[in-house]
């Protein structure tokens, strides 16, 4: 990584090589020509960061920007939500590395001792041992005391603890009132004040892709980045969603090519990023691109507030009304909404109109009025014309009549139905539903409608 | 789970069907009576919960499920247009757990599959039946509880091809009650409609009688 043509970060790898941070372009590309060079670039780096910290609404409301590219997460209020402290660390944590980050995270009474211990990597949840970590650290970690840091050298205090020690007249007078301040905040003697981020009133972001991208399935990668953050914003918003757009910006060739839109309308609103991203996974399996994108974005246009949960004592056995739900969105994503089927019949007459299946939906199937009969269970899409020998209709073996006559006539209005109705059996008891047609003026057929099962 | 047959739950290991596992019912064809079967265990599920179908040889009749107990709203059936897409679904249900049963129809199968959706039953309270061909009875499989279905008068012959506890080789009779249900027609016999007719007696002496 370069920042005026010098590196300021460097990767293991790099390092091996033998090259190191400060070098500049010139020589680094003399030491090791293949080694890959990137410019620093801050407006992405703020804009990362952004999209962190709008994840990370979701634990806590009061959350801001600190120093050298950190969070400072004010967790007081969200440590029993979270099942405590190290339960809701490891969820940072996940949230971060969904996030295709590294982090390193601290804890502490305080906002500038977290900060500190977060160097550590460290949790300490009370004040004594927070104070006993601080007295060890040294004193070049906290950001007000670096300009003084040789004079600090010269006194031979090389910890935190030792600068505290010194005379509070002549250290204020010395190194101003910042180091004093910064001293004091992190050992809890003066309150911290913080402008706490406040997320935007709508959710709406893009993410510049690094490399192009031909398939589909890997803009599920980035996808779930923007998840995480919408997930993040949707909980600080205290909203839930129920229509998201995946934008997917093309590479402008010769003609531009309009974005493609992956439009996700969830039955219930939500705001869990599991099951975001599992309907985002199966939809864009399917996608097939037209050309290469260079850009993912992610709309919520459609939010609506948060219905707060069951408060029932008792949890339903297998899964809320919710679950049902989810299950079903997840099939219709995957299979086609064609393919996941409901009742809903029509009050006819004839079998084949009045077993009418239709593609799930809002509402509750409704069952119009119709006789308890016996019917098959098994309902032929074409029936199957059969042949006739000795007068007993024939289905790979002789049939032999059980139930029947029951005429149906009907449907003068399309395609109208003469037909007597039987129940015949087989010689492996099997039974099935034959009908005679019986238009008037054609010959009598015997065809197969119903199995029974 | 009872299966509402007192002699197929003597038979079975734990006195019904299983549940959270894979149970294989190997049918002569569409017909069999796998459904009549299984209508007694379906019917007593917990209401609420869907009943998933998934990939049925024909059309389910809604008129027959209105009949039954497992009322007909509560069905959903998928048709997967491929395999995959009916095996990832199936997967699917069995880990949500909030089905109450899933009947999967499986032309064919690969062992493997087998296995990684029993692995899934496990995983919930979903009575799951798998209705395979009857010649899927020679291959291995993972299921615990096999039984081979072949239709018979009255009712339907169970063979259990294998199950935990001592083999049984004798098929069993279960009677199902064919048409529980008095016929939507009271059933007219052929015999009298073949009948002539009996000619009417002419009035001879209305004449006489107006003419005075």
């Amino acid at each position: 990584m370069l920042e005026h043509e010098c590196a300021i970060a460097l990767s293991p790898q790099a390092v091996d090589l033998g090259l190191q941070a400060g070098m500049r372009r010139n020589s680094m590309s003399a030491l090791a020509p293949g080694v890959l060079m990137l410019e620093r670039q801050p407006l992405r780096e703020t804009d990362t960061r952004d999209g962190a910290a709008l994840a990370l609404l979701q634990y806590t409301p009061e959350l801001a920007h600190a120093d050298e590219d950190s969070l400072l997460l004010s967790v007081a209020a969200s440590l029993r939500l979270f099942g405590g402290p190290r339960a809701l660390c490891r969820r940072i944590r996940m949230t971060v590395a969904a996030l295709g980050l590294n982090a390193s995270l601290g804890m502490a009474p305080t906002a500038t001792g977290a900060w500190l211990m977060a160097r550590r990597g460290r949790r300490v949840m009370r004040m004594a041992p927070l104070v006993r970590h601080l007295t060890n650290m040294p004193c070049t970690w906290l950001p007000a005391a670096r300009p003084h840091r040789d004079w600090f050298d010269g006194l031979g205090c090389r910890t935190l603890g030792a600068i505290r020690a010194l005379p509070r007249a002549g250290l204020q007078r010395r190194c101003g009132k910042p180091l004093i301040k910064a001293l004091d905040a992190a050992h809890g003697d003066v309150p911290e004040l913080f402008e706490w981020i406040v997320a935007p009133a709508s959710f709406s972001r893009r993410v510049e892709l690094i490399a192009r991208i031909d398939h589909a399935e890997a803009a599920l990668f980035v996808a779930r980045h923007l998840v995480e953050q919408l997930c993040g914003w949707l909980v600080a918003q205290q909203r839930a969603v129920s229509q998201i757009t995946l934008v997917l910006e093309h590479e402008r060739g010769r003609h531009a090519i309009p974005p493609t839109l992956v439009d996700i309308a969830l039955a219930e609103p939500a705001w869990q990023p599991e099951h975001l991203v599992r309907l985002l996974r199966e939809r864009l399996s399917r996608l097939e691109l037209g050309a290469p994108i260079i850009q993912i974005g992610l709309d919520a246009p459609d939010s609506v507030a948060f219905a707060p949960p069951s408060d029932s004592l008792f949890p339903e056995p297998g899964g809320t009304p919710a679950d049902r739900r989810r299950l079903v969105e997840l099939l219709t994503a995957r299979l086609g909404s064609d393919q996941v089927l409901q009742v809903a019949p029509r009050a006819d007459w004839r079998p084949e109109v009045a077993n009418h299946w239709a593609p799930i939906g809002d509402r509750p199937p409704s069952l119009p009025e119709a006789p308890i009969a016996d019917r098959p269970f098994w309902l032929l899409d074409i029936p199957i014309a059969l042949v006739v020998r000795d007068n007993r209709p024939l289905y790979r073996t002789p049939l032999r009549k059980v139930t029947g006559p029951e005429r149906i006539e009907t449907g003068w209005w399309d395609g109208r139905a003469v037909r007597d109705y039987f129940v015949y059996e087989d010689e492996h008891a099997t039974r099935y539903w034959l009908y005679q047609d019986r238009h008037p003026g054609a010959d009598i057929k015997w065809f197969l409608h119903g199995i029974f099962g | 789970m009872d299966t509402g047959h007192p002699a197929l739950s003597a038979e079975l290991p734990g006195g019904g069907w299983p549940q959270g596992s894979l149970t294989e019912l190997l049918a002569a064809g569409p017909g069999a009576g796998e459904l009549r079967l299984l209508q007694a265990a379906l019917a007593k599920l917990p209401a609420q919960q869907p009943i998933v179908l998934l990939q049925p040889p024909h059309t389910p009749h809604i008129a027959a499920w209105r009949a039954w107990q497992p009322a007909p709203e509560r069905l959903l059936w998928l048709r997967p247009t491929q395999a995959n897409d009916a095996l990832w679904a199936a997967d699917q249900v069995l880990r949500s757990g909030c089905c109450a049963a899933l009947l999967f129809w499986a032309r064919s199968i690969r062992p493997e599959s087998l296995r990684r959706l029993h692995v899934a039953a496990q995983g919930s309270d979903t009575l799951f039946f798998m209705v395979r061909p009857l010649s899927a009875a020679s291959q291995s499989s993972p299921a615990p509880l096999r039984l081979t279905l072949k239709s018979a008068v009255g009712g339907v012959e169970v063979g259990i091809a294998k199950r935990r506890g001592p083999a049984r080789d004798q098929p069993l009779h279960i009677a199902l009650g064919i048409s529980a249900l008095p016929p939507l027609y009271p059933d007219v016999s052929d015999a009298p409609m073949d009948l002539r007719t009996p000619v009417a007696a002419e009035p001879r002496r209305a004449a006489h009688v107006l003419a005075h």
